[in-house]
């Protein structure tokens, strides 16, 4: 199996093809004995199988996925969160592929149901971290933000996170949730307001305190968000994930010229390690076009620095 | 807390902890129906970080449905005949507090170390068990912070003794948080599972389908280490180390979209569905040491958000 490409490969992230199923040949899950259905609400478990991954890893990989997608599509009226995995595997890249998380030599069973072995046994095996580990899943995904409907879309992946380095490759599809024009007119609706928008003065806190974001300021939240998506994606490891937690300035608001020139600073909340890391974002963007997007994480006193830079 | 032990007089009292690290008395709410038999105890106690602002309203909102119902709701009356409530709504008052003034997203106490130049303790990393092993920090700049040493902090040290003071009597524990939408049974310093590791699960996964009923949201159930990630020092685990059977941490929603910072407009429907899965825990408990053949039906209550916004205004 050749290494993975140092540059994800682009996604496909379904936009023309009218069908709403997944692309079955990367999942058609064949693998030595390692395939499995997740632990998610409502799946069968698989009693016995020790290959099973930790659920927690198949979320990473479903957020780095989404977070990439989000990243790619560039467009803030079509982002996406994750709803809930479905199934999945883990496995090393080297031929054969081994397992990419330990998993405890002594399992005991106790009499407990079948469901709850494989419960327990699944919950055992913890990520190593020091193994390069691809991922294959299929999950559900929902719209962001207050229009979500509640409707899911499938998605299916591959990812690749190669040892607690940033970047994880990623490849990923996912069911349209919206039609393509329908998205490109809210698109274009955003930009709009957009353009008619005065950037609030000084330091502003969105949401504020007690989670409010004033709707006239939407568009600047969703685009915080778009260009966040490319942070996240870039941060996300087997352990480490994010979400946005605050737009806590906006340095800049230009929307003189055609494309949205948009620099600020937003909170990202790192859930494992629960500490708030300051990112300076600056993007540009315009409906259609590929998010040009660069950012400067501040880091933590005992992690390096942490910067970025996409498109040009 | 001083108007509702005037309103509910007799039944709820108010009762001093300790003091916070800024010189601030830390209360607790003693709801019990006088009686001769001896009680068990409830605790509950919201805010031990400071940014999770939905915990405290979710301690306040126990607080109105226990006071408001018990005269009239059988399945909550029946509670007060052998057990007490004692809720903590804010254990963190300091960072709080600080949250209110300074920074949205702080998280520790607001203890001084270092000769002034670092802030705070993870209280939730403080606790007498496994202190510091993993999961937690012996850099002050850290937000997990474990303390100068095993419950170093006024807070925990006053928490700490009176729950020990209780420990015969105490026969659940619940520490309230956000966000990530868990219900997380023993333990976070290690993968092991407690005795009653199956039972705790079993109690915790019926809640969580009691919650999911109430507005359709989803709650995981498991241990802290298998499905959140590694801790020491932790309330939770030191309450059940003490043999406290049924202890666990509730982790309010959301799931992530807006984190801490939760839309004044979900406050209700978060407490609403958190209060069925409390009263599920409850109920099993209760079923547990008092094998109650009488289930009373479980009436709605009835809100009077005024009442809540007067909690809300004595903090």
């Amino acid at each position: 199996m050749p290494p993975a490409a140092s540059t994800p490969p682009a996604p496909r992230p379904g936009a023309p093809r009218p069908a709403a199923l997944l692309l079955a040949l990367a999942l058609s899950l064949a693998g030595p004995g390692l395939q499995a259905a997740g632990p998610g609400p409502g799946s069968p478990g698989v009693p016995g199988v020790a290959g099973v991954p930790p659920p927690g890893l198949l979320r990473q990989a479903a957020r780095a996925a989404l977070h990439f997608l989000n990243f790619r599509a560039g467009s803030p009226s079509g982002l996406r969160v994750l709803a809930a995995v479905l199934r999945g595997r883990a496995a090393t890249m080297r031929n054969p592929p081994a397992l990419c998380f330990s998993v405890p030599l002594v399992i005991s069973l106790g009499g407990s149901s079948v469901v709850g072995i494989f419960h327990q046994i699944s919950s055992q095996n913890h990520v190593d971290a020091r193994r390069t580990c691809r991922v294959d899943l299929e999950f559900t995904a929902e719209r962001y933000g207050p229009e979500a409907d509640g409707r899911l879309g499938r998605c299916s992946a591959r990812v690749v996170f190669r040892r607690q380095q940033p970047r994880p490759a990623v490849n990923v599809t996912c069911a349209r949730f919206m039609e393509t024009s329908r998205r490109r007119r809210e698109d274009l609706l955003l930009y709009k307001r957009a353009k008619r928008l005065r950037a609030p003065p000084g330091a502003t806190s969105m949401p504020d305190s007690h989670g409010w974001i004033d709707p006239s300021l939407r568009p600047m939240w969703d685009l915080a968000f778009l260009g966040s998506s490319y942070v996240m994606w870039e941060r996300t490891t087997q352990t480490l994930h994010y979400y946005m937690a605050q737009l806590s300035s906006v340095n800049q608001w230009k929307t003189n010229e055609d494309a949205i020139d948009f620099d600020y600073t937003v909170l990202l909340h790192e859930f494992s390690t629960q500490e708030i890391i300051p990112c300076r974002i600056h993007l540009v963007w315009y409906p259609g076009k590929p998010l040009k997007v660069k950012y400067h994480c501040q880091e933590l006193h005992t992690a390096q620095e942490g910067s970025g830079t996409e498109g040009g | 807390m001083i108007q509702i032990s005037e309103k509910y007089a007799g039944v709820a009292t108010q009762h001093f902890l300790g003091m916070t690290y800024e010189t601030r008395p830390m209360y607790y709410l003693k709801i019990s129906q006088p009686s001769d038999n001896p009680k068990k105890i409830i605790w509950m106690d919201c805010g031990i970080h400071a940014r999770e602002w939905i915990a405290p309203a979710f301690c306040q909102w126990f607080v109105k449905e226990i006071l408001q119902n018990y005269k009239d709701n059988p399945r909550i009356g029946r509670f007060l005949r052998n057990l007490d409530f004692y809720v903590l709504p804010v254990l963190n008052i300091d960072g709080y507090i600080y949250t209110w003034t300074t920074d949205r997203l702080w998280r520790k106490s607001r203890s001084s170390h270092n000769n002034g130049t670092c802030f705070g303790t993870d209280l939730n990393r403080n606790f007498n068990v496994s202190w510091c092993s993993i999961g937690a920090s012996k850099n002050c700049q850290d937000i997990t912070f474990c303390g100068s040493g095993p419950v170093s902090e006024p807070e925990t040290k006053a928490v700490s003794s009176f729950v020990e003071s209780k420990k015969e009597s105490i026969v659940c524990f619940l520490t309230m948080h956000s966000y990530g939408q868990l219900i997380l049974t023993p333990y976070g310093y290690t993968k092991n599972k407690s005795s009653n590791h199956e039972e705790l699960i079993q109690v915790g996964q019926k809640a969580a389908n009691a919650l999911k009923k109430k507005h359709g949201t989803n709650y995981r159930v498991g241990s802290s280490a298998d499905i959140l990630y590694a801790t020491s020092g932790s309330s939770r685990d030191w309450a059940r180390d003490i043999g406290i059977p049924f202890s666990y941490t509730f982790e309010l929603r959301d799931n992530g979209t807006y984190g801490f910072i939760l839309p004044a407009a979900q406050i209700q429907a978060t407490c609403e569905e958190t209060m069925e899965a409390v009263l599920s825990v409850l109920d099993d408990v209760y079923e547990r040491y008092w094998n109650s053949d009488s289930a009373g039906k479980v009436t709605p209550a009835t809100v009077v958000l005024g009442l809540l916004v007067s909690l809300v205004s004595i903090f």
